[in-house]
């Protein structure tokens, strides 16, 4: 994956990073909110269930993402979508 | 440049940290860094320091591989033996990690080479196993304003001290004045070494050398730490610069051109 799969839009960033387990949720993740500004929205969709959880802890523990919000898109597929502002 | 998918993957455990991420990791692929001896010391710094995705790794040796190092330097093996240490260490590097540039030099460090050597370094490793050595890596160091640390190990023993000219910390040369001008100590081979010590402290010389690059956490500047595997005494020491050095004091003179080092009178076994 590299930076095609990120978007800019309006300050929103979207990254789609379905197929990827932990830790490297949180390490795609952790790369797209350094190379945003402070404020800046993230759309991260994933399909990783622990990362639900896990992506938005460790965001918080390492100061550099805030989550704003959990969206279940595909409760079959079981794909959701976090919105992290960049700290 | 971005991380490729492969770098990311491979520093993935490294990126995690808070302390590193991305932005650290790329200040390590940018990074230049210069190993002296890829001995007992320099096996794990280079291992380490490769595996980290280091941009660039110097290593320096003139020495070939013999059976009585293997107990302790871990970058030869069996069928090394008389092979060129440099060429030794190349290969198990290059195969731990070719995203690396891995660089050998096969001279003895002489103070009419030193400079050239270092100087494009961020970042300089002294594993050799001579005193007349370290106060060479040690002048010529400070001369070059590059960061470094020194280590010795013998026995069950190791003491490491890093020198950061940059912040004008504490030298060898300041804790040790001129101890060329004494006799030899004991060496490895006389004295015995316990084939782990130059494991754990090369892991702590890699460690100082990462932590300096990526400007975290505190360095072993202005002490000495002292490890004593046997008793498990780990101690640190206070040392201060000394303002008449003459290597890094306020009136410091260009040592590497008018001091005698008698490194050939060292032993270097």
């Amino acid at each position: 994956m590299n930076d095609n799969n990120v978007t800019i839009f309006e300050k929103i960033h979207k990254l789609d990073i379905r197929g990827k387990v932990c830790p490297m949720t949180f390490v795609y993740a952790k790369l797209a909110l350094e190379k945003m500004n402070p404020g800046e929205i993230l759309l991260l969709t994933l399909d990783f269930p622990a990362a639900v959880k896990n992506v938005p802890d460790n965001c918080k523990r390492q100061n550099i993402g805030e989550l704003m919000d959990i969206k279940e898109v595909d409760k079959e597929k079981k794909v959701w979508i976090l919105k992290i502002k960049k700290i | 440049m971005d991380l490729t998918s492969e770098q990311i993957e491979r520093y993935s455990r490294q990126i995690v940290l808070k302390e590193i991420g991305g932005i650290g990791q790329k200040k390590l692929l940018d990074s230049k860094i210069t190993i002296i001896g890829c001995g007992g010391l320099g096996s794990p710094v280079a291992y380490y320091l490769t595996a980290a995705g280091i941009g660039s790794i110097k290593i320096v040796d003139f020495d070939v591989v013999e059976l009585s190092n293997l107990h302790r330097q871990i970058l030869h093996f069996n069928n090394d033996i008389n092979k060129k240490k440099t060429q030794s260490a190349y290969e198990k590097l290059h195969k731990l990690n070719p995203d690396v540039n891995i660089e050998v030099v096969n001279e003895v460090l002489l103070p009419n080479n030193i400079k050239e050597i270092l100087k494009d370094s961020d970042f300089v490793i002294d594993g050799s196993d001579n005193i007349p050595t370290k106060m060479l890596i040690n002048d010529a160091s400070v001369n070059l304003n590059i960061p470094f640390t020194i280590a010795g190990v013998v026995r069950f023993n190791g003491q490491i001290i890093t020198v950061n000219p940059q912040e004008k910390t504490a030298c060898y040369r300041c804790v040790f004045g001129d101890i060329t001008e004494h006799e030899p100590s004991m060496s490895c081979s006389q004295a015995g070494i316990i084939g782990l010590i130059p494991g754990i402290v090369g892991s702590i010389q890699a460690n100082e050398a990462i932590k300096c690059i990526l400007k975290i956490g505190d360095l072993i500047t202005n002490r000495m730490l002292f490890l004593d595997l046997l008793k498990y005494r780990f101690s640190f020491i206070k040392v201060a610069r000394n303002e008449n050095c003459i290597a890094c004091g306020d009136n410091a003179i260009n040592v590497i051109e008018t001091h005698d080092y008698n490194i050939g009178d060292a032993c270097f076994e």
